[in-house]
């Protein structure tokens, strides 16, 4: 847990910050032109009065809308999974350690607004960028910019290009469900890998990734911390899931094939492990388990 | 409560600041045209809120080409102050009608500058300015409406747009004081700019004066000590006028030189400022010693510029209250004499009789005076209409008249009798103000009255007026106004009963002195705003110690306060924009503590480790690092954000001692 501005967390200081008047503040610049103009003509004091006002409280607005981004901080959190054919969210949390709250700040993403959002004075927020990913494999976060019209739009201030090392894993899409194969091994392996995971045995530390169904949630509302509860006895039902027991020729077809085996492996609570080519994975259960064989899925390289 | 959706309250909100601008024109502008805009903005309400089609393009130019032709044919032309503005009213009607883009809003809400800004052709009072305000503070609350949409509260919104106006406020000041004040306008004015300004006519006949006696407009101010000299004596002469056809009073031609003046008293000193009358006359007291700069003085005594007074103008005179003037040459003798022929036979032949009978001029007019005293003459602002020969009706049958009236006869009444004789006009009377130590002047105060030439005294003021009403000139033109209101005619009442009569409940004392106190911070805001031109930017620059400035050094000027000001501004913005929350910096001020004895928290270190290190080094200082860590990290990563557990850290923050 570190608490100083870790390596991931970007602070948006002057040199990084750019400031231009929109389109809307150029006319807002001709219209004050106009009245000063006007002003000077009649010799009219409250045309002054009022010309020099608008202007005023377009320089005080530049100011503001500087100050909306400037020295936000910006952090990309862990990037969850997903399948090919989803779009891949990057979640990225913004801090403003300011007492100042800032209003409508956005993450632009090439041109487009991705996310707006609001971050109150000592807040953090979180927003998302979201880039499609076809195909499996890594998808990098996309580099983006924070950019703010607020408060009236008359004026544009922009971050440079900001990018971080996050990727996105993306797993095989997986494909139409299947049962599983039915391998020697495990004649009857799922009625047994079933009934032996009744016994229990025993609990240790919690660790992320373990099923969530397996948590001791009696010790975790009494505060005790969090335990797994082990299950054991009968002998284990192993299931394998083989590249070859696919039976299709295009790789990945078959990668989504495994991809659907796994997650129903897993939804069914089975011991399983994974044969490719190249690259075994001992049969196991849990989260963490289901994720190390989609990763290997959608890394996997022939 | 009905929720309204974002789009359609910044419409609301955008019609709120439209109507807020062009309320202060509304009385100038043609009414369809405000209709018309109404109209304009309803439709699109409608259409929005009921999901209608908005009007095509065919309907919008159709309507556009008819609103144009309205102001044309109101006008007679497109250009110049009210048709121009009337056209800015409906076409900012119509352009509601096709806001499809964030920007279109935004240009109708610039328009709306526009618009206030034409409002200050017409009046630069100060309610328009704090008016003003008011306006652009809803300006700025739909302009972050439009761009906003979102997040904050109404409260919010309302509080930044505050901060924002007054931030912006001082800025806009250095530039009011130090933007450079051309002499002369760019390219003249349009020709209608100064269309509708009151102000004494140059003529007069009986009942020139009426539309004048209505008028609660001031004429203008003076600012001068109120024991300096008697109500009943303060006579604003503007005018004098010599010829007549028997129904009309003019100028005439103007004569040539200078009446010759001998002071009997010490000047007094005094300023006048004048408010636009589109007229060159300079009221000032009898009689004027000196002559102001850029201005003439007439053969009567009568003070005059060349130009019509168009802006407020404020002048200082000098005036003799007791004086004699010089001998009366016989050209102008004559004129002081001249009467048509076939005019008032009546009232010669009766002046004919006073001329016989009466030893001097002088008798003469205290025979005059007298008749009218005698006689049944009354005081009223609603006089009978007068036919061919006025002065003989006025004086033989209606006998109700006012001023004018007076003023005339007399006149009539002094030429015949062989006594040299002239109207004046001006005003008589004026409310002092102790607010500012100054009169006001009203047009309502517009009175004539009369001089005769004495010989060896030279002209004499005669006012004939006060043989009938004295209340009109003692307790001015007002007083006699509000006891018309009252049914009672001017001599029917002892000065008791007067009194009594012209007494002000306390409520209406109070709306007085309200009235005075806004009249007196009008003047300064017309001085020193309205008015900020050219001379008064020089005498205030010299002193603030700024002499003889060029443009280009006041731009400089104008351009290194700004910058100093926004500096300091950003700084302060940005300032607060760094600083930690407040539990971060007390962790700060800890880790720093730590620190000056050698134990630095390494950038990657996390409390909880940080303090272990801590802890195995200093045993000694063990509760208070186990205090601070448990403190910090249940205020920053637990639930814990109670205020208790802030001021305890802050308090263990503070009581940890090293050395």
């Amino acid at each position: 847990m570190t608490v100083a501005t870790g390596a991931n967390e970007f602070s948006i200081e002057r040199r990084q910050l750019y400031i231009l008047p929109t389109r809307i503040g150029l006319l807002f610049g001709l219209i004050v032109l106009v009245l000063l103009i006007a002003a000077i003509n009649y010799s009219n004091g409250l045309a002054y009065g009022l010309t020099f006002l608008l202007a005023a409280l377009a320089v005080v607005s530049m100011l503001h809308t500087h100050r909306n981004v400037y020295r936000l901080r910006i952090a990309a959190a862990a990037v969850p999974p997903v399948f090919a054919g989803q779009a891949a969210r990057f979640p990225l949390t913004l801090r403003n350690s300011t007492p100042l709250p800032r209003y409508g700040v956005r993450l632009e993403q090439s041109r487009q607004v991705a996310a707006r959002t609001d971050i109150a004075a000592h807040s953090t927020q979180s927003a998302e960028l979201a880039l499609p990913a076809p195909r499996r494999g890594y998808v990098s976060i996309p580099e983006f910019k924070v950019a703010s019209d607020f408060p009236f739009g008359l004026f544009y201030t922009w971050s440079r290009r900001l990018t971080f090392d996050a990727v996105c894993l993306v797993y095989p899409a997986p494909a139409p469900p299947t049962d599983l194969p039915a391998s020697a091994e495990t004649a009857s392996g799922a009625l047994q890998a079933r009934q032996a995971g009744d016994d229990f045995v025993g609990q240790r530390d919690y660790q992320p990734g373990d099923s969530l169904r397996h948590v001791n949630w009696k010790a975790v509302a009494r505060g005790q911390g969090w335990y797994t509860k082990q299950f054991g006895g009968g002998a284990a039902g192993r299931l394998w899931l083989d590249w070859e027991a696919t039976g299709v020729s295009d790789i990945e077809t078959g990668l989504s094939v495994l991809c659907r085996w796994v997650l129903e492996a897993e939804r069914q609570g089975l011991d399983y492990g994974l044969r490719l080519p190249g690259q075994v994975i001992q049969p196991a259960q849990g989260l963490v388990h289901q994720h190390e064989c989609l990763r290997a899925l959608a890394l996997f390289s022939p | 409560m009905i929720t309204i959706e974002p789009q359609r309250r910044a419409l609301l909100l955008m019609f709120a600041t439209g109507a807020a601008a062009v309320a202060p024109l509304a009385a100038e502008l043609p009414w369809w045209a405000l209709v018309i805009a109404a109209l304009g903005a309803a439709w699109r309400y409608l259409c929005d809120s009921r999901s209608r089609r908005h009007p095509g393009r065919l309907l919008r130019w159709t309507l556009t080409l008819a609103a144009a032709a309205g102001v044309y044919g109101h006008y007679g032309t497109l250009f110049g102050r009210d048709p121009g503005l009337s056209l800015l009213v409906v076409l900012l009607g119509l352009k509601f009608l096709e806001l499809r883009t964030r920007r279109d809003s935004m240009l109708s809400v610039f328009l709306f500058f526009v618009l206030l800004a034409g409002a200050y052709l017409y009046t630069q009072a100060l309610w328009l300015g704090l008016y003003t305000v008011l306006v652009v503070l809803l300006a700025a609350l739909t302009m972050l409406e439009l761009t906003q949409g979102t997040g904050m509260t109404r409260a919010v919104r309302l509080r930044f747009a505050s901060v924002l106006l007054l931030q912006a406020l001082p800025l806009a000041l250095v530039a009011f004081v130090l933007f450079p004040r051309l002499q002369g306008s760019l390219w003249g004015l349009p020709r209608d700019a100064h269309a509708g300004l009151t102000g004494l006519s140059e003529d007069m006949q009986p009942g020139s004066l009426g539309a004048l006696s209505e008028s609660e407009e001031i004429a203008f101010r003076a600012a001068l000590p109120r024991d300096a000299i008697q109500p009943a004596g303060l006579y604003w002469r503007a005018l004098v006028l010599w010829d007549t056809d028997g129904k009309r009073w003019t100028r005439g031609e103007p004569i040539a030189g200078r009446d010759a003046l001998r002071p009997l008293s010490a000047p007094l000193a005094y300023t006048v400022m004048l408010e636009p009358s589109n007229k060159p006359w300079l009221p000032v007291l009898d009689l004027p010693s000196t002559v102001p700069a850029g201005a003439r003085l007439d053969f009567g005594f009568a003070l005059a510029r060349n130009l019509p007074v168009r802006e407020r103008l404020s002048y200082r005179a000098h005036s003799v209250l007791r004086y004699a003037t010089g001998e009366l040459d016989a050209s102008v003798r004559a004129r002081a004499l001249a009467l048509p022929q076939r005019m008032a036979p009546r009232a010669r032949e009766l002046a004919r009789a006073w001329q016989a009978q009466q030893p001097d001029d002088a008798a003469i007019a205290a025979a005059a005076l007298r008749h009218f005293r005698a006689e049944s003459f009354s005081y009223t602002l609603q006089p009978p209409l007068l036919g061919a020969d006025p002065v003989d009706e006025f004086l033989f049958s209606t006998r109700r008249g006012y001023c004018e009236h007076y003023a005339a006869a007399f006149v009539t009444l002094m030429r015949a009798a062989g006594v040299p004789a002239r109207v004046v006009l001006g005003y008589q009377g004026g409310e002092h103000s102790a607010a500012g130590d100054y009169y006001i002047v009203q047009q309502a105060d517009a009175h004539a009255w009369a001089e005769i030439w004495i010989a060896g005294n030279g002209w004499l003021r005669i006012d004939p007026t006060a043989a009938v009403a004295p209340e009109r000139i003692e307790l001015g033109a007002n007083a006699v106004r509000r006891l018309a209101e009252r049914g009672i005619v001017p001599g029917a009442l002892g000065s008791e009963a007067l009194a009594r009569a012209l007494a002000l409940t306390s409520a209406q004392q109070i709306l007085r002195q309200a009235r005075l106190y806004w009249d007196w911070a009008d003047v300064a805001w017309y001085r020193w705003v309205a008015g900020y031109d050219h001379d008064i930017q020089t005498s205030l620059l010299r002193v603030l110690g700024f002499i003889d400035m060029s443009a280009q050094v006041l731009v400089l000027l104008l351009a290194s306060v700004a910058a100093i000001l926004l500096a300091a501004y950003a700084w302060w913005l940005l300032k607060t924009g760094g600083s930690r929350d407040p539990i971060q910096a007390l962790y700060a001020r800890y880790c720093h503590k730590l620190a000056r004895i050698g134990l630095v928290r390494a950038p990657q270190e996390g409390p909880l480790a940080y303090a272990a290190r801590c802890r195995t080094r200093r045993p000694a200082l063990a509760p208070a690092i186990d205090q601070i860590t448990d403190l910090y990290v249940s205020l920053r990563y637990g639930c814990d954000t109670s205020d208790g557990a802030g001021q305890a850290l802050r308090a263990a923050v503070k009581a940890l001692r090293v050395s």
